[in-house]
């Protein structure tokens, strides 16, 4: 038994509150065994309802109303709590399997092809809140690990400085892929723990100058040069987002 | 309000039959002791059936005077008696001599949770058996949450080895 086990057992039971779930939802999203070692777990316990249920068929019921202290017989009412427990975590796995095959989908490019990258990342950006990843705080060593990690993967030179952003926190840096090509993404938080992301997308693109958009409630600001599109996205101003953009240009 | 509990106690017990065997069977690891358990459970209900809270949950309230039973009087005798907890293998898919027919799958489980510690053994059985929320199975053992979930995710784990 890992030190993660008893936080993805309540995962798959419901029982985490929301900070907890959304900060292990976020480390699912780019963890692979650690998403390998919940769905050993949640599969671990399927069998277990009707297993039970087994038990009670055995049950010797008429030795046991005989020995009843003369109780008046009633028919048996089933009790709601394993029906409940089932439905909510029949919804709980069914939204985080629709997410995990979305995500799974996304991941290895089924996601449409003609699909344009940014509008994938935007898709997935409006499902991070304000707790995704503000509960994620590396040390330094940490961050440099995995930008470096992101870096040899995109081709880019990713180091705590060369990403350092004004106003923001770098949390995460992690790999996800569209269309079969290496996407990195490095997560930062603003002060208010609001997600900010800096994706490069390896995708052998033309180089394009900076251009930025409003998609919802999220600014895009992107540029292609070197054979990878980059994109800066989060809740904030376009302007801001370019000045981002603007910054990140300049150095990686 | 004595005669509404007396009335709910009594209604209640006939229904929560199988599945106080069913939680003295894990507890006990023995079929003659889980029936000794129920009936023990059945008396003590009725006698202390004033001190139930009418329109609160019965089953809820006989699992808890299983269980005390079970912890106070039956376990502790047998360990004082020396006779230690006879280690019936199987004891959740065998009577005695003869397996029970069960389906293949339930039966490699029910030996599984078998073989778990007593502790994990009853939290999976309350938690995954009988839906009882992670606040109710500490509450019901007087422990913390976070060991409710090491309970679980041990016996999860040791249930995922069965692959």
């Amino acid at each position: 038994m890992t030190d993660d086990d008893a936080e993805l057992v309540a995962l798959i039971d419901n029982e985490l509150d929301e900070t907890r779930r959304t900060a292990l939802l976020a480390r699912l999203a780019a963890d692979e065994g650690l998403r390998r070692r919940y769905q050993a777990l949640r599969e671990a316990g399927a069998p277990l309802a009707a297993s039970f249920d087994e038990l009670l068929r055995q049950a010797p019921l008429a030795r046991l109303r005989a020995a009843l202290p003369a109780a008046e017989p009633r028919s048996s009412s089933r009790f709601g709590g394993l029906a409940l427990r089932e439905l909510a975590a029949g919804v709980v796995i069914g939204i985080f399997a629709a997410g995990l095959v979305a995500w799974a989908a996304w991941s290895f490019g089924l996601l449409g092809g003609r699909e344009d990258w940014r509008t994938a990342v935007a898709e997935y950006a409006h499902l991070y809140t304000d707790d995704t990843f503000a509960p994620l705080k590396p040390d330094h060593a940490l961050e440099a690990a995995q930008l470096s990690f992101v870096g040899a993967k995109v081709g880019a030179d990713l180091t705590p400085e060369s990403v350092a952003l004004p106003g923001l926190r770098f949390t995460t840096a992690f790999m996800l892929s569209h269309e079969g090509h290496p996407l990195g993404v490095i997560a930062y938080v603003d002060p208010t723990g609001a997600p900010v992301l800096f994706c490069i997308h390896a995708n052998h693109a033309a180089d394009a100058p900076l251009r930025s958009e409003r998609r919802g409630d999220l600014s895009l600001a992107s540029w292609s040069r070197g054979g990878r599109g980059h994109l800066v996205i989060g809740h904030m101003p376009e302007e801001r987002a370019v000045a981002l953009a603007q910054m990140l240009e300049k150095r990686v | 309000m004595s005669e509404a509990s007396r009335r709910e106690v009594r209604a209640g017990l006939e229904p929560s039959l199988a599945r106080l065997w069913r939680y003295a069977l894990v507890l006990s690891r023995a079929r003659d002791v889980a029936d000794d358990l129920v009936q023990a459970t059945c008396l003590r209900a009725i006698e202390r059936a004033d001190q139930f809270v009418p329109g609160t949950r019965v089953d809820r309230w006989l699992f808890a005077i299983l269980r005390s039973i079970w912890l106070n009087e039956i376990r502790s005798r047998r360990i004082r008696e020396g006779g230690g907890f006879v280690d019936a293998a199987d004891a959740l898919t065998t009577d005695g001599a003869r397996e029970i027919e069960t389906n293949i799958t339930a039966s490699a489980v029910l030996r599984a949770i078998d073989r778990l510690p007593e502790a994990q053994r009853e939290t999976v059985l309350l938690v995954y058996g009988e839906g009882y929320s992670y606040a109710e199975a500490a509450a019901a053992f007087g422990v913390p949450i976070g060991t409710i979930m090491s309970r679980l995710a041990a016996g999860r784990a040791a249930l995922a080895k069965l692959k």
